[in-house]
């Protein structure tokens, strides 16, 4: 029986002790688990509603939002609700809409990848290439925004469905090049020749084969999953107030730059790190999963 | 080891690196205000102490445009003010907001209230030097009240003699007005209107040029008699324009200023670094904490001035559709709100408002009670409207959320999110949705289409009936386009609205106005929430400035009283026409005394 040559993926515990050697990736390891944490406990470590005005203790005597102080740890935004309670929902809405999307992104680009892959040169490699090209052809965030403007209305669904079926393109063409690499390999025949369907060979063999660049894409798209809703709602196509996401409280502060910087500084900064954080974990898983890094 | 501790001294630089960028940000979002640019002679000129400086440009931005500049068509909110320097009326408002002669020397009014003669002043010249008649008046006021006009005010001017004929295209001439001699023309009127004369002073009917002709054409260059006129070239649509002196300006002397610019599409905080610099005199767009701190500082605040109330706003219910055909829910919601609270998120544009006509305009009157806060009767409103509510147990309330219908961008996104809080007290709970504002006023005016959304006037005319009218008399219901978006008919406040209108005694038609505002609150088709006024800064050397009652800015009597030197925003005024309208004259260097 002829004996697969294809970088087999690594062990899970090789993945850890790759991951831990790698300070990039404990760095975004660190960041993500500290945002996850703080989405989860975050409301709990105010007493305020994040959907309350507080027009005593939130207003200044010259009528502005006030600033960080034991009371309202972030300070107040323009509404003189609490800063810190609402940074913890949005983080909520932010994580949960960009991992979400990016589901449905990686299953959908996936899949597409795999089927295109193994039918290269085909008509539906070729109608599948087409649609990956057409959608490639326009920027991601105009897509969205275009799409976003063209919804009735927006909610948390309507936003992650939105992202999760235009972000997977890029996914298809990675997925489809690995997977029309693996197609010729021996083990790949070999199953053919025992007479195993196509789309068990697809489940059985490449799609286990194809896992670790897929997870390194996903885990780079939900940083630009959540940078794009982010923009979306900045621009004002995001989810409806008074839902606290990140991008539209930035929006919301940037009158009050000058004035009342934490308004703006609190959402930007959440919205880099959560970037940053999951752009350095992908590079991380990358490398880890790379077997000529091992 | 050495590795790890290498690369915490990198961590470390990093940290410091970042904490030292955020000081910087922070600190540059300083909150002081550069001072005042000052007056050369803060006492007057210095070759003539007491009169004022020739020449000099005044420059002003605005976050919106314009896209026609025709007082037969006035389609934008700033409109008026550009076409208020390049066109002169019969009359027009002073600076206290009375009625006084402009191009007419005197008028007389006939004692039932219906005739109104007016005798020009002789010798005044539009901008291309032909002198104004009483056929100028006549021809310029059927061109603006022709069916072939799209001028927004014709259908207030229908008390004019033979108007219907006439907007029907059935009568070659306008009757009511009427040439009486060269230099007089009379106005008839079907019946007496105490808004005759606030609407003759507004631009639409002012005399333009007989270039105008006697109907109206979009491609016609703007012509009138006012103090200042638009050469070719002077209006880069979309990017500023600029108007420049009219030599043959009626009032002698006036106006000081060479030339105007209106500069467009210039975001708020974009304008207020200009007008620090000097590149801009005049702010109006304010960002909100920008002007709480302008009205703060000792060093500005004798340079700013509030101008008047002209606007109102509110929450319309549509009382067509669901939920809001019930009375009590209306009168729920409207004495639910807070308006205070609402306030303070713009507190210093906003004032409460309890009635729909705003302070400063002729009608309003302060002894009304209107619609005031009071949770408990917000309350009551409910149970008897069979959705009652128990602010204790939360349970209760309407069943299912209430459409909001709102546009992005604007104050009312803000705005409904303290309305949610406040409206969650009694058991309302609102669904909103964001469109964009465009479709937002499409929907609005549309029927049975938005049940509940923000709604908002501004004054047309100086009068109540300019609110009364159009946002809740019967007649403003259309199908598409309806001023009266709460779709809101009481045969009595019809009957109010144009009795008001009818009656010449002030002081009654206070009553009358007054009569028909208490039913419109009781029955609440809008829930009026806040009074919107503007604020003018003017830098120390814009001198004679004070904000027109009406038109906004009126740069006729202004003179700039500045140390001459470069002008930066100069560049965007191009150099061809630069050097004809002033020659090698250099910006900001004004020529000192009179002519």
């Amino acid at each position: 029986m002829p004996r697969a040559v294809v970088p087999v993926p690594a062990a899970p515990p090789v993945i850890v002790n790759a991951l831990r050697k790698n300070r990039s990736a404990t760095v975004g390891v660190a960041i993500v688990g500290a945002l996850l944490l703080f989405a989860l406990l975050g409301p709990l470590l105010s007493s305020h509603d994040p959907y309350e005005s507080d027009f005593v203790r939130g207003i200044s005597p010259d009528k502005l939002p006030v600033g960080p102080s034991s009371t309202f740890w972030l300070g107040t935004d323009r509404l003189f609700r609490d800063e810190l309670v609402r940074l913890a929902v949005g983080a909520r809405l932010s994580l949960f809409i960009g991992i979400a999307a990016t589901l449905i992104a990686t299953a959908i680009g996936g899949a597409v990848g795999i089927i295109a892959g193994w039918f290269e040169g085909r008509l539906l490699d070729a109608a599948l290439m087409r649609i990956v090209d057409i959608g490639l052809a326009f920027p991601f965030l105009l897509l969205v925004m275009a799409l976003a403007a063209a919804l009735d209305r927006t909610t948390p669904t309507t936003i992650l469905l939105t992202l999760g079926l235009t972000g997977w393109l890029g996914t298809a063409r990675i997925v489809r090049a690995k997977t029309m690499q693996l197609r010729n390999l021996d083990f790949v025949t070999a199953s053919r020749a025992l007479g195993q369907s196509t789309p068990g060979i697809m489940l059985r063999h490449v799609l286990p084969n194809v896992a670790g660049p897929l997870v390194v894409v996903a885990t780079v798209s939900v940083a630009q999953m959540i940078l794009a809703e982010s923009v979306l709602s900045f621009l004002g196509g995001g989810i409806a107030p008074p839902s606290p996401t990140w991008g539209h409280m930035l929006f919301e502060g940037q009158d009050y730059f000058t004035a009342a910087p934490w308004i703006s500084l609190a959402p930007g900064l959440a919205i880099m790190a959560s970037v940053l954080g999951f752009n350095m974990l992908g590079e991380g898983l990358r490398d880890a999963l790379d077997p000529r890094k091992q | 080891m050495r590795s790890i501790r290498a690369s915490s001294e990198r961590l470390r630089a990093g940290a410091r690196a970042l904490s030292a960028a955020l000081a910087v940000a922070v600190a540059g979002c300083s909150n002081e205000l550069p001072a005042p640019i000052p007056a050369a002679d803060p006492n007057g000129s210095i070759a003539y102490p007491s009169l004022p400086n020739r020449g000099g440009m005044l420059t002003t931005s605005s976050f919106g445009d314009i896209r026609t500049l025709d007082p037969a068509n006035i389609g934008d909110g700033l409109v008026p003010q550009i076409l208020q320097s390049m066109f002169a009326g019969l009359i027009d408002y002073d600076v206290k907001g009375r009625i006084v002669p402009d191009l007419a020397d005197h008028w007389t009014v006939s004692e039932d209230g219906t005739s109104f003669r007016f005798v020009l002043r002789e010798g005044v010249r539009f901008h291309d030097g032909e002198e104004l008649t009483a056929d100028d008046v006549k021809r310029s006021v059927e061109r603006a009240l022709h069916p072939s006009s799209p001028n927004p005010y014709a259908s207030y001017l229908a008390s004019i003699s033979g108007f219907a004929p006439f907007a029907a295209g059935k009568a070659e001439h306008l009757d009511g007005v009427r040439v009486d001699g060269r230099y007089v023309v009379t106005f008839k009127l079907d019946a007496p209107d105490a808004a005759f004369l606030p609407l003759l002073a507004m631009p639409p009917l002012r005399p333009v040029c007989r270039s105008g002709g006697s109907r109206y054409v979009d491609t016609w260059h703007p012509c009138g008699a006012g103090p200042f006129k638009l050469l070719p070239g002077g209006w880069d649509r979309g990017r500023q324009i600029t108007v420049v002196r009219h030599e043959g300006y009626f009032r002698l002397g006036l106006p000081y200023l060479d030339a105007v610019r209106t500069l467009f599409h210039v975001n708020f905080t974009s304008q207020r670094f200009k007008f620090t610099s000097g590149e801009q005199d005049i702010l109006r767009d304010f960002l909100s904490p920008d002007l709480l701190k302008f009205q703060a500082d000792p060093r500005w605040k004798p340079y700013g001035e509030y101008e008047l109330d002209k606007q109102v706003a509110g929450l319309a219910m549509n009382t067509e559709m669901a939920p809001f055909d019930n009375i009590e829910l209306r009168r729920a919601i409207s004495s639910a709100l807070d308006r205070q609270q609402l306030t303070l998120i713009r507190a210093a544009n906003m004032r409460p408002a309890n009635l729909p006509v705003p302070p400063d305009v002729e009608g309003y009157d302060a002894t009304l009670k209107g619609q005031t806060f009071d949770l408990t009767a917000a309350l009551e409103h409910m149970k008897r409207a069979g959705y009652a509510y128990d602010p204790v147990t939360r349970t209760g309330g309407y069943p299912t959320p209430i459409p909001y219908t709102t546009y992005s961008q604007g104050i009312d996104e803000f705005m409904v999110q303290v309305t949610m809080q406040q409206l969650a007290r009694i058991g309302i709970r609102l669904d909103v949705r964001i469109v964009n504002y465009a479709t937002f006023l499409a929907l609005r005016g549309r029927r049975k289409q938005v049940a509940f959304g923000p709604a908002f006037w501004t004054q047309d005319y100086p009068e109540a009936g300019s609110f009364l009218e159009p946002l809740f008399h019967s007649r403003s219901i259309n199908d598409e386009e309806s001023n009266n978006s709460a779709f809101y008919s009481n045969p009595r406040v019809d009957e109010l609205v144009d009795r008001a209108r009818h009656e010449l005694d002030a002081a009654r038609r206070k009553k009358i106005y007054g009569e028909a505002q208490e039913i419109i609150c009781d029955e609440a088709p809008w829930a009026f929430t806040h009074y919107y006024r503007f604020y003018a800064q003017w830098q120390p050397y814009v001198r004679g400035y004070k904000p027109h009652p009406m038109a906004t800015t009126d740069p006729t009597r202004v003179w700039i009283d500045r140390v001459a030197g470069p002008v930066a925003s100069r560049a965007v005024f191009s150099g061809d026409v630069y050097a004809k309208l002033f020659g090698d004259s250099p910006h900001g260097a004004p020529r000192r005394g009179p002519r």
